[in-house]
């Protein structure tokens, strides 16, 4: 569904992302790790097209994002670290539009918004203006933009920074959610960025490690806190065993 | 290019509950009224001169196109180059402080759509600005008998250096994701090119270069002025109307690689 290879992007002499790769099945979820500034938001931003690599292709549901940019940013829903609101619209107008945008046909557009707006918990305030909600519902806005295509690969980064524990709870409940549809609702596959590991935990099934731009882990959850490990000793181990080696080398 | 309207609506929309575009339409009513009455109160004084000294060879050539119309004309577009950076200073600039151009341009739609959505929205409210100053001489139909088809001419100039000028101020908000620089750059870029004849002006009058000298002709076509009063006169020449769709055609394409220059880094 997602396949990233040989990713690498140079902003002049920072190599923010350097040679990742990465196949993604379709249902997957996983949970995109890293210290802040590790390349995480780069690489999420060149598999939805919004920047080029520098060297390598990323293809989405069969799509090359440099050789079919329309078809394959149809396919992907998503999240940026700041959602991307228009303060002055209401919620069901901002909904509609992203729809158009994102070609959902004439017919079936108020039906993926109604849908949107249920599944993010948006009924009550769909008359709205976005500006005067609390940043929890933005975020849910946020969210119901990414999916009111029914796109097939959801790409969030961040979702539940900045907000308070309750939304946050109920943030996770619903990318949980969208990980696991029932019958009839769309099949996401999940890339999620985050830097909180309980999040990681309650709702991904496989981690990647992202270090200084390099991809140093990528494996099942179950596999890494098999041990009795937990997850933040992982992850400290693989983003400091990184600096212990540049310092002796 | 089926994304064109949709990008032009919502950017409408905004513009209207914005308090930016009631406030340009404010100001742009009461300085019209200001100026058509002015042009009124001085072309009734020249008249009533005139009887006096009993001129009435020149008292025959006066006439309201001339005398009120064009001069009207001349100063609102002046208006224009004041108020239309404050309509355009927020089309791309309000996007990329908002996060929203992340939103535009991960969605299956092209550039150009962008660009042309956002142009032609910022058209259709400067379309409206015209229409209101087409108002006044619409008064003069009333009480004499100014020429339609030079009155019609003069409108259409307007339009186009409003259009013009609509396509400079979204080149000025494309550089950066602050309101501000994108309101003053796009004031000076509209200055420059207004007093571009001015410069042609000093450069004939400088003697030794002399009038024919190309470089003060290329300034005077360049600038806006010279083709903007042609319209006026009612001389509608292809020349003229060429370096209209020339100057907004360059416009728009800088703008698209502004936009998509994200991208480049």
């Amino acid at each position: 569904m997602i396949a990233a290879r040989h990713l690498s992007k140079r902003y002049g002499d920072l190599v923010a992302v350097n040679d990742v790769s990465f196949e993604l099945a379709k249902g997957e979820v996983v949970g995109f790790l890293g210290p802040n500034g590790a390349g995480k938001t780069t690489t999420m931003r060149i598999l939805t097209g919004f920047l080029p690599p520098t060297d390598g292709q990323a293809v989405i549901d069969g799509h090359d994002m440099f050789e079919e940019p329309l078809a394959a940013r149809r396919s992907v829903g998503y999240l940026p670290e700041s959602p991307p609101l228009y303060p002055e619209m209401d919620v069901q107008g901002y909904l509609t539009f992203v729809a158009k945008l994102k070609d959902v046909p004439r017919a079936r557009r108020r039906d993926a918004v109604d849908r949107a707006l249920v599944r993010c918990g948006l009924t009550d305030v769909r008359r709205r203006v976005i500006g005067a909600l609390s940043k929890g519902y933005r975020q849910r806005v946020g969210l119901a933009q990414a999916i009111v295509h029914s796109p097939p690969v959801l790409i969030l980064d961040e979702p539940t920074v900045g907000l308070d524990p309750t939304q946050i709870r109920e943030i996770r409940a619903l990318i949980a959610d969208l990980a696991a549809p029932k019958a009839g609702e769309t099949q996401h596959t999940v890339i999620l960025s985050t830097h909180i590991l309980p999040e990681v935990e309650a709702i991904c099934r496989r981690v990647m490690l992202i270090h200084r731009g390099r991809k140093v882990l990528d494996a099942p959850l179950a596999e890494l806190t098999g041990g009795g490990r937990s997850l933040e000793q992982v992850f400290a181990q693989h983003t400091a065993r990184d600096v212990a080696v540049e310092v002796s080398a | 290019m089926k994304h064109v309207g949709t990008i032009a609506s919502r950017e409408l929309r905004s513009l209207f509950v914005s308090p930016v575009a009631y406030v340009v339409l404010t100001l742009f009513a009461v300085l019209a009224g200001f100026f058509f009455l002015s042009s009124v109160l001085q072309f009734n004084e020249y008249v009533v001169r005139l009887q006096q000294f009993q001129l009435f060879d020149q008292l025959k050539e006066l006439n309201l196109n001339d005398h009120v119309i064009a001069p009207f004309f001349g100063v609102m577009s002046v208006v224009l180059l004041f108020l239309i950076p404050g309509i355009t200073m927020g089309l791309f600039a309000a996007e990329k402080a908002n996060g929203t151009d992340e939103l535009l341009l991960t969605s299956p739609l092209t550039i150009w759509e962008i660009v042309l959505g956002k142009f032609f929205a910022a058209a259709a409210f400067v379309t409206i600005l015209v229409a209101l100053v087409g108002l006044f001489p619409g008064l003069l139909f009333l009480y004499g008998d100014p020429e339609v088809p030079k009155t019609v001419a003069g409108l259409g100039g307007l339009l186009l250096v409003g259009l013009s000028y609509v396509a400079i101020g979204g080149f000025a908000s494309s550089l950066t994701r602050n309101q501000v620089i994108a309101f003053v750059l796009a004031f000076v870029l509209l200055l420059l090119l207004w007093m571009l004849s001015f410069l042609a002006d000093l450069g004939a009058a400088g003697g030794a270069m002399g009038s024919g000298n190309w470089l003060s002709a290329l300034l005077r076509w360049l600038s806006t002025s010279d083709h903007f009063e042609n319209l006026v006169k009612g001389l509608v020449d292809t020349a003229d109307l060429t370096y209209f769709a020339v100057l907004i055609g360059t416009f728009l394409l800088l703008t698209k690689a502004a936009v998509e220059s994200v991208r480049w880094r």
